[in-house]
């Protein structure tokens, strides 16, 4: 359907674009090329208006949520115990095997004080 | 002995990665990915587990990188990195998780998986890459392999390919001037009525729909966040975007936002 007027760009190529130039997805020459279409064309602008405001309530209405504070004091938990046993694994270690099973020796430890990691929330 | 005991504690987290791992790894990637086998991480091949799976959940332009990591980085640096990078994000990660999984449970769980496999795999992270593209990667690959499969909620099976043909069909506008009023009884929703419509688009769409007006994503990135061509991305976009409108204004309707007459199609 068109909106009945002479266009350069006819009204059913704008409308399936219209989520490219919502999108910036289109090229300079294309985006020129729409927006020239939308200035004129009343009907086609509503549209646009419309799909913008969409994309926009979405924007507001479904993001925004916070991790609860529980997951991250867990996962910087977690992510330091990862940490300190690769920096152990990085020490100096040496390993002997004897009748009772495996001994390990870490000789040189790496591993720091981290509470930056704890207490930052 | 202090030593000693260190160890069974370490071999315990150790143990307890390794059945995350197995938990994710979907059937149809069997092989894992030999990530420690880079000549200049050695301590990777004793630590099973979570670089391995993280490797897997790569971004193919990432997994040709892998291997670069820099042998200087001590862990107490790579996790500081990390903590300044990628921790920042975690609002957003855990904001998507939960559109993915629809429940504040599952959201947590996914997104601490999503952060260990993304530390695991950090070392090979290249600096001046897309870091949150590549978060989500994680994020979308560790929900389809694992949490998805473990939901099993019904899948439903879009046909990914429209024409521009069929584009050019289904755009059409009429010429009265309803779109205001559709536009005021929109904004009248509340925040719960527009998540709830969201959550019922099939999963493909959701997720096209919020990496794109949630958060902004180019097509380009989405397609690689999802492991999709641009032109999946594209029709995944349309179809959800036009089932979410007229989700949106049925519901006004309903609240009595919207009066029949005013209803636009």
């Amino acid at each position: 359907m068109s909106c009945g007027d002479p266009h350069e760009t006819d009204c059913h190529q704008v409308l399936a674009e219209l989520w490219l130039f919502l999108d910036n997805e289109c090229n300079r020459e294309r985006r020129e090329l729409l927006r020239r279409h939308l200035d004129e064309c009343g009907p086609c602008l509503e549209e646009f208006g419309l799909e913008e405001h969409l994309k926009a309530l979405l924007a507001r209405k479904c993001g925004g949520d916070h991790a609860p504070d529980a997951l991250k004091q867990r996962l910087r938990e977690s992510i330091r115990e990862i940490m300190m046993r690769q920096a152990v694994l990085s020490a100096e270690v040496t390993v002997q095997r004897d009748d009772n099973g495996t001994v390990v020796e870490v000789s040189t430890s790496t591993v720091e004080s981290h509470a930056w990691l704890t207490t930052e929330s | 002995m202090g030593q000693t005991s260190g160890w069974r504690v370490l071999s315990t987290i150790n143990a307890d990665l390794g059945m995350g791992v197995v938990g994710v790894m979907s059937a149809d990637s069997a092989e894992p990915t030999q990530f420690g086998e880079s000549p200049s991480s050695p301590e990777r091949t004793v630590v099973p587990g979570v670089p391995k799976a993280a490797a897997q959940e790569l971004p193919p332009s990432e997994a040709a990188d892998r291997g670069v990591e820099d042998p200087e980085e001590t862990p107490q640096q790579r996790t500081a990195r990390f903590e300044r990078d990628a921790m920042p994000m975690l609002d957003q990660l855990y904001a998507a998780a939960l559109r993915m999984t629809r429940n504040p449970a599952d959201a947590e769980d996914l997104v601490q998986e999503t952060y260990l496999k993304a530390y695991g795999a950090f070392g090979s992270f290249r600096a001046g890459t897309n870091l949150r593209a590549w978060l989500y990667r994680i994020l979308t690959n560790t929900y389809i392999n694992g949490y998805r499969k473990r939901q099993r909620q019904p899948l439903a099976q879009p046909t990914e390919e429209i024409t521009d043909w069929q584009l050019a069909q289904a755009a059409q506008h009429t010429s009265s001037g309803l779109r205001s009023a559709e536009m005021d009884a929109l904004d009248r929703l509340p925040d719960s009525a527009v998540k709830e419509a969201l959550s019922q688009l099939a999963e493909d769409f959701r997720m096209a729909v919020y990496l794109a007006d949630v958060e902004g994503f180019a097509y380009k990135e989405i397609a690689e966040i999802m492991g999709t061509p641009i032109g999946t991305v594209m029709s995944r976009l349309h179809r959800g975007r036009k089932q979410l409108r007229d989700m949106l204004t049925g519901e006004a309707r309903e609240r009595g936002f919207l009066r029949d007459a005013e209803v636009a199609s």
